[in-house]
């Protein structure tokens, strides 16, 4: 008996046990890892998982285990015990999931080249070539490098008790860099990560020696010219995507998760400041602010064409024009506000539930080019990108710091480099100050935080350049 | 076929195909969680893994690095161990030598130190019980002034054993239980609580005193202003403590100073604190989420100071990174510094995601983090705050602006006060604790008696920690 047949009989027999709802998912997932410092390995590690996870709603009570024996007699253990401890949970507010299309299909994401078929030593030779490339870049500075390159594959087979039956072969490959660069008594340190749901062919295809290289240079540059400056007050600020990308991300798409609206992250990622403001839905942003979270990006960290359970996925519109549009949202949270589930379910593992979650969020791309967007500005500073950030668990009070950072004067970048500028500003301080975006899109991939056990979850956090007019930098 | 034997049907399988050296980790574990949110249950949890972890290095013993190679069996069997292994050596053959691998302890141990209180035969009743514990919990809450009460219970046990080529290791068997509760007065007035041990007497009273103290912090915290940014002293509540100390505790590490990670590097045998600072690393301490009777080598578990007197003095290490910083350190000619392992080698992750499914392999890790008990009590430490003082009994969303010379922000979370002239005056929000580590370390200014376990969320390293008063911190706020 397969994986996909042991989920099939969970569904049956948590059915017969007279549950309201069975999800089994099954997956079997393979990682190939090459770590590196300085060049030298430190590890390459291949490793496969495979196990069942099981979601079971009784008497309005939700139940989720797991196991990672693939047989009938684990999964119907599995079931026993969490229906068992969910009829004990007794709640008063019944949980219901909203009705949804019954959808029995097979998806995958496109690869050219798998990287099985890729020989081992153009992998390692791969890594080792990036780590020279950002030797170079950094000009002595940036004496210690660790690279991460993973590559993920998974096969997974979703079913339920609804009828819905979804297999999907996902390829995921990912690049970390944790650059540190020392220069005289300065010391700057970068993480950035670069990633796509494709095969190999995405290193060349979109230059991603060139790209991580690039950020060498950048880190170089900050911790050899950045100027400590003071400002205390308001100033334009044009943000490019990696800054862009964090803010949409932090201020705009997690208060959008139906979930921590409604309390259920209470505990952990915490709750949302939309609560305070869905029923009025004032203007939080300018006309030029849409944020969009769409896992439909092919070749992106956050794709996927159906969620975890089973509901297609689309766009979302979080944010039209400054106005609230849409919530991130799965079956249990749809339910609650009355409409669908936006195909907003994702989990990391089978052995976690699936919950609602970001895939790809940015700022929807304006007109301008982003030397339109500076072109305008008579004093002010260009983030690059960023180092430090945090938010508090509402999502509201945020706080970003710059670090390849730049002064712009009469409408130039000037070779001026701010050293740490601080953007301490609340989701309103971004969103009311947006009054351009450009064209451009620039990627970023990261594991986004969430839940208890924790589920990083890849996302892209990237975008255009925005710019944001009298915002206090500090 | 025992545990045992399982794992050395591993060990000679490795050995049998060319490995040099194995480590076999069996493990069964069946983990439960509730989580409640809004006064209500909102999902129960069962997770059950079996798997087998083979850690195989092959390599000459003088040679600068070793090759390494890890594999996980899953629901393992003889005949997946009779295929699998001799695959993975093969592989490993291929593989370029890793420069973190150095050897593992190849002494023999006979004996290890005997541990009471690791498992406690009243886990397998807490499948049952646990629904009425978290719905008394909830109403303890609403008693104490909770309007809606959010949390998580975790429950579990495992059976781990480990064997390594060397002889050492043996089985023991772990159960656990943790819990945090947070309640709100209001949206934004909230407390928080834990519960964390390994001691199931009485659990279901330590989860309401636990709903309690959220309660009660959360009514206390209602009302709460905006407070202007500045410098203030600062009191940290245990978990606070724990995230920021912790933070730099985990500096102490051989891998976070090759990542170029660690605020502590070059501060061997500095004064970093005051003398009434002192934390060991401690695998033995009595109710430690993490103790054990040996490392992921099988090295006999002991104590080791981290901070002695307030001065740094040791990293923890396993056998490979001891035999690295000593070279090291005869590089620079200082003959005299020998380390040796402290029993901290975990088999633990070094993928980049965070997930559970990222490979395993032999690295350096913290087991219990334990502060020794100060003199001050909480309200010692209020009523002799003079300057302008903040309370904070929670925090979230530490993050590094550089790690290696650990300046951070953290936000505040859950109810926070000021005091002025030694009396607590009002609750406050919105700030944000700018800071940086070893300053924070040298301002030290008062260590409380009142030591607790503390791991949650944002704790991952179960530390022992009082409340701890620092001067002169600065606090800021959004300006925009």
């Amino acid at each position: 008996m397969d994986g996909k047949d042991v989920a099939d009989h969970a569904v049956e027999y948590g059915d017969s046990l007279g549950a309201d709802y069975v999800e089994a998912r099954y997956i079997r997932s393979k990682d190939d890892n090459y770590i590196t410092r300085n060049g030298k390995f430190l590890g390459i590690q291949k490793k496969e998982s495979r196990g069942i996870g099981i979601r079971v709603l009784v008497d309005g009570c939700m139940g989720f285990g797991s196991t990672n024996s693939v047989n009938r007699k684990a999964v119907e253990d599995t079931i026993d015990s969490v229906v068992g401890m969910a009829k004990l949970s007794r709640r008063g507010t019944p949980i219901r999931l909203s009705d949804e299309k019954t959808v029995r299909t097979k998806w995958s994401v496109p690869v050219k080249r798998p990287f099985a078929d890729v020989p081992e030593d153009e992998k390692r030779n791969y890594i080792k070539e990036l780590d020279k490339s950002i030797k170079r870049a950094g000009k002595r500075t940036i004496k210690n490098r660790i690279l991460f390159m993973n590559m993920n594959t998974a096969d997974k087979y979703t079913t339920t008790s609804h009828g819905s039956r979804v297999r999907a072969n996902t390829s995921l490959i990912s690049i970390m860099t944790v650059m540190n660069a020392r220069y005289k008594d300065r010391k700057e340190q970068k993480m950035v990560t670069l990633g796509s749901s494709s095969g190999w062919e995405w290193l060349k295809e979109e230059n991603i020696m060139s790209e991580l290289t690039g950020q060498g240079e950048s880190l170089y540059k900050t911790v050899s010219y950045a100027k400590d400056h003071t400002f205390n007050r308001p100033m334009d600020v044009v943000v490019a995507g990696e800054v862009s990308g964090i803010m949409a991300h932090e201020n705009v798409g997690h208060p959008s998760e139906g979930d921590r609206i409604l309390g259920r992250e209470a505990a952990q990622a915490g709750e949302s400041f939309y609560s305070d403001i869905l029923d009025e839905n004032p203007q939080i942003g300018n006309e030029e602010v849409t944020i969009i979270d769409d896992p439909t990006l092919k070749g992106s960290p956050g794709y996927y064409r159906y969620d975890e359970e089973c509901v297609k996925a689309r766009p979302r519109y979080l944010i039209k024009n400054g106005r609230l549009n849409e919530l991130l949202l799965n079956r249990e949270c749809a339910y609650r506000f009355d409409k669908k589930s936006n195909a907003s379910a994702r989990s990391t593992s089978y052995s976690r539930e699936p919950i609602p979650r970001m895939s790809n969020t940015f700022f929807e791309p304006g007109d301008h080019t982003k030397e339109e967007l500076i072109e305008d500005v008579k004093n002010g500073i260009l983030l690059n990108s960023f180092t430090e950030w945090n938010i508090d668990d509402r999502r509201f009070h945020s706080k970003y710091v710059g670090l390849e950072a730049y002064l712009i004067k009469n409408g130039e970048v000037t070779d001026t480099m701010v050293r740490r500028p601080v953007l301490e500003l609340t989701t309103y301080g971004i969103l009311r100050n947006v009054d351009a975006v450009s064209k451009e899109y620039e990627s970023r991939m990261a594991p986004c935080g969430k839940s208890d056990p924790m589920q990083p979850i890849p996302v892209s956090v990237g975008g255009p350049h925005v710019r944001l007019r009298k915002v206090v930098v500090g | 076929m025992t545990d045992e034997e399982l794992m050395k049907m591993a060990v000679d399988t490795a050995l049998g195909q060319g490995a040099k050296e194995v480590i076999a980790q069996l493990i069964e574990e069946e983990e439960h969680q509730i989580r409640f949110s809004n006064s209500q249950t909102d999902i129960a949890k069962r997770w059950k893994r079996n798997y087998l972890d083979i850690f195989l290095t092959s390599g000459h013993p003088l040679s600068l690095g070793k090759k390494i190679n890890t594999l996980t069996i899953h629901d393992p069997t003889p005949k997946k161990i009779k295929t699998q292994i001799p695959r993975e050596v093969r592989v490993l053959r291929s593989l370029p030598k890793s420069k973190l691998y150095w050897g593992m302890d190849s002494a023999s141990h006979s004996t290890y130190p005997s541990l009471k209180g690791l498992y406690d035969e009243r886990i397998d009743e807490m499948p049952e019980e646990a629904p009425c514990i978290v719905d008394d919990t909830i109403s303890a809450s609403h008693e104490a002034g909770a309007k809606k009460v959010s949390g998580v219970l975790y429950f579990g046990k495992t059976n781990k054993g480990l064997l390594t080529s060397h002889g050492n290791g043996g089985v023991y068997r772990t159960s656990y239980c943790r819990a945090t509760v947070r309640s709100f007065h209001d949206d934004n007035s909230s407390g928080q609580s834990l519960v964390v041990t390994r001691n199931l007497k009485d659990i279901d009273k330590k989860m309401m005193d636990a709903g309690s103290r959220a309660g009660r912090l959360a009514k206390r915290s209602a009302g709460g202003k905006e407070e202007k940014g500045g410098r203030y002293d600062l009191i940290m509540s245990p978990t606070v403590a724990g995230n920021i100390f912790g933070t730099l505790l985990s500096s102490a590490n051989p891998i976070m100073m090759l990542g170029g990670m660690s605020c502590l590097k070059g501060k061997m045998d500095e004064q970093i604190g005051p003398d009434s600072l002192s934390v060991r690393d401690d695998p033995l301490v009595n109710d430690g989420m993490n103790s054990r009777p040996f490392d992921d080598e099988g090295t006999p578990s002991k104590r080791t100071p981290l901070i002695d007197e307030g001065v740094f003095s040791n990293l923890l290490h396993n056998t490979s990174t001891a035999k690295l910083w000593k070279l090291l350190n005869w590089i620079k000619l200082k003959f005299w510094i020998r380390p040796t392992t402290t029993s901290n080698s975990v088999l633990g992750q070094l993928g980049m995601t965070g997930s559970d499914d990222d490979p395993r392999t032999l690295l350096v890790g913290p087991s219990n983090y334990v502060f020794e008990p100060g003199t001050f009590t909480l309200n010692e430490m209020i009523s002799s705050s003079k300057r302008p003082t903040i309370y904070m009994t929670s925090n979230w969303y530490t993050r590094f602006t550089n790690m290696r010379e650990g300046k951070f922000s953290t936000v505040p979370r859950d109810a926070a006060f000021l005091i002025q002239d030694g009396e607590v005056k009002r609750p406050v929000r919105n700030l944000r604790l700018k800071g940086d580590l070893l300053k924070m370390c040298g301002d030290i200014t008062g260590i409380g008696k009142d030591v607790r376990q503390i791991q949650w969320w944002e704790v991952s390293t179960p530390t022992f920690v009082p409340h701890i008063k620092v001067k002169d911190c600065t606090f800021t706020k959004a300006k925009s």
